[in-house]
């Protein structure tokens, strides 16, 4: 049996706020597969980035334990490159040294480094930046030089906490697109949050649904394995929502996600 | 410089740059002064002498000396203390604020003490200086130095405690361990609050310099303004004070000049 590269074992999280404890994510098992691209949506405050910070040992359980390659996620690690909301680029650092910060502590020489960071700079498609400052970037460029970052440091598993969240809807309509196109060039095992629900089905293999605090799973769709919407990382994301597939399966999703903060009333 | 530095684009820049506005203040201000003294006689040159006299003082102790030195020989001796007192408290406040931030057991031994001395004005020390280091540099040094010392660490320290925790999140999860957070990340993150601080520091220390001065000194700024008031010379007690102000002002330029060179990276919001 292959071994799952991310398995959170009945996990439950927990996070304080004016000296109460609140419950984020109540009891959730997942299995992650290498090389899938995993979705988490649901509405706002739901505990998606509390977990997602449980997978990248930024954050410990409370109950149960996540492993990656079965062994017991520690702390934070090279291993999971995260990708956040607000960029969360050095300001002081260029765009070249943004993407190289990583590296360096992988011990790669000078070098080598250079060839890394030019080729995920111009994957990212931001070729002549290389010695701008973030401040004088557009939010997209800046999540570019994150995304950059993030894979010219070589984790096995990407960790991404709604990183188009911060961006406008033509901004990010591309770089949903680009960032399909990424995951098809260097396959890794991404984890993705998002509360879009368009954004979901259109990047994930797996989409899972979860509830209003404390966070549960209420549904997995396979989309890729259940060929719901056949061959879309070949297609731009205009046909992709067009797809009357497309459509029946957002129906379904928000309907799920409006249930949930109908019932909990989170509005 | 070319000739065009001087044409009409010149001339439209200094006046955007409210240059002249500023200027037409202070020469404003030196005319009402002028006015009230000289022309209209209000005020006696006993309590309040005239812009002239003053500056034919300041012109006058350049080269005969007041007390032991020329008017240049008091400046000298006033920046070299502060120049020793703001380096000294630099050396131990901005490590100690750096370590404080980052070590939370530190914080809390220290941070105790520290907020019990702060409040101490600097100038309630001076009888303990005097008692400990004389009444020669050591003692003016040590005021100077706890004027710039406290508003310094605490402004380190700040900056050090209140980087944005995403940045420690991303360099943590790119590989960095502690060391390297702290290296790359906390210190260039908190040197704007450190350098403000600094600022704050160099301000407060000017005001201890001359405090210093008044009570223990035959030479200096603060000598000057003291020795006016006993002679009842009050242009000598204004030349000091003028030439405070504009080392003060200098200093700020200084640090400000720093700041923009150090803090490139900063938004302008």
């Amino acid at each position: 049996m292959q071994q799952d590269k991310i398995f959170a074992d009945h996990v439950s999280v927990a996070y304080e706020k004016d000296g109460e404890s609140f419950l984020a994510v109540d009891d959730v098992t997942l299995s992650i597969q290498e090389g899938e691209f995993v979705v988490i949506v649901g509405p706002s405050g739901c505990g998606k980035t509390t977990f997602m910070n449980t997978l990248a040992g930024l954050v410990k359980p409370i109950k149960g334990k996540v492993f990656m390659d079965g062994n017991k996620i520690t702390g934070p690690s090279a291993e999971r490159g995260v990708v956040f909301q607000q960029f969360a680029l050095f300001p002081w650092k260029t765009v070249f040294e943004n993407v190289e910060f990583g590296l360096k502590y992988r011990g790669i020489p000078k070098d080598e480094r250079r060839e890394i960071v030019r080729k995920y700079i111009r994957m990212v498609k931001l070729e002549g930046f290389e010695n701008s400052f973030p401040h004088e970037l557009s939010g997209g460029m800046k999540q570019r030089v994150a995304i950059a970052r993030v894979y010219a440091n070589m984790p096995q598993v990407l960790l991404m906490d709604e990183p188009f969240g911060a961006l406008d809807a033509q901004t990010r309509t591309i770089m949903q697109e680009d960032l399909s196109e990424m995951f098809m060039m260097e396959k890794r095992t991404v984890v993705f949050i998002t509360h879009s629900v368009d954004e979901a089905i259109y990047l994930g293999d797996r989409v899972i649904i979860m509830t209003a605090r404390p966070g549960k799973f209420k549904k997995i769709i396979n989309v890729t394995a259940d060929c719901l919407i056949p061959n879309r990382r070949n297609l731009g994301y205009d046909d992709v929502v067009n797809l009357k597939a497309f459509r029946d399966l957002k129906g379904e999703l928000w309907g799920l996600i409006k249930a949930e903060i109908m019932e909990k009333r989170i509005l | 410089m070319s000739m065009k530095a001087f044409g009409p684009q010149f001339l439209e820049r200094i006046y955007r740059e409210k240059v002249v506005l500023s200027l037409s203040s202070v020469l404003g201000f030196i005319f009402c002064w002028y006015l009230i003294t000289d022309v209209l006689g209000l005020i006696p040159a006993l309590f309040l002498p005239s812009p002239e006299k003053v500056f034919f003082t300041i012109y006058e102790k350049i080269f005969i000396p007041v007390g032991q030195s020329t008017l240049f020989g008091h400046v000298g001796v006033s920046l070299l203390r502060i120049l020793v007192g703001t380096t000294i408290a630099l050396c131990l406040a901005i490590p100690l604020g750096i370590l404080m931030g980052w070590y939370e057991d530190l914080d809390s031994v220290m941070t105790p003490i520290i907020e019990v001395l702060r409040p101490i004005p600097p100038i309630a020390w001076i009888p303990l200086a005097i008692l400990w280091f004389g009444i020669g540099l050591g003692s003016k040094v040590f005021i100077i130095g706890i004027g710039v010392f406290f508003p310094t660490l605490i402004n380190t320290y700040m900056g050090v405690k209140f980087v944005d925790p995403i940045m420690i999140k991303a360099a943590q999860t790119l590989g960095a361990k502690d060391k390297d957070v702290l290296r790359e990340v906390i210190l260039p993150a908190s040197v704007p609050l450190i350098v403000a601080g600094i600022r704050i520091g160099v301000g407060l220390g000017m005001m201890c310099l001359v405090a210093a001065e008044l009570v223990a000194a035959s030479s200096g700024l603060g000598f000057l303004i003291m020795l006016g008031g006993d002679d009842l010379k009050p242009e000598l007690s204004i030349t000091g004070m003028i030439l405070i102000g504009i080392m003060g002002l200098l200093a700020d330029t200084l640090i400000l000049a720093v700041e923009k060179k150090v803090v490139y990276w900063k938004t302008e919001s």
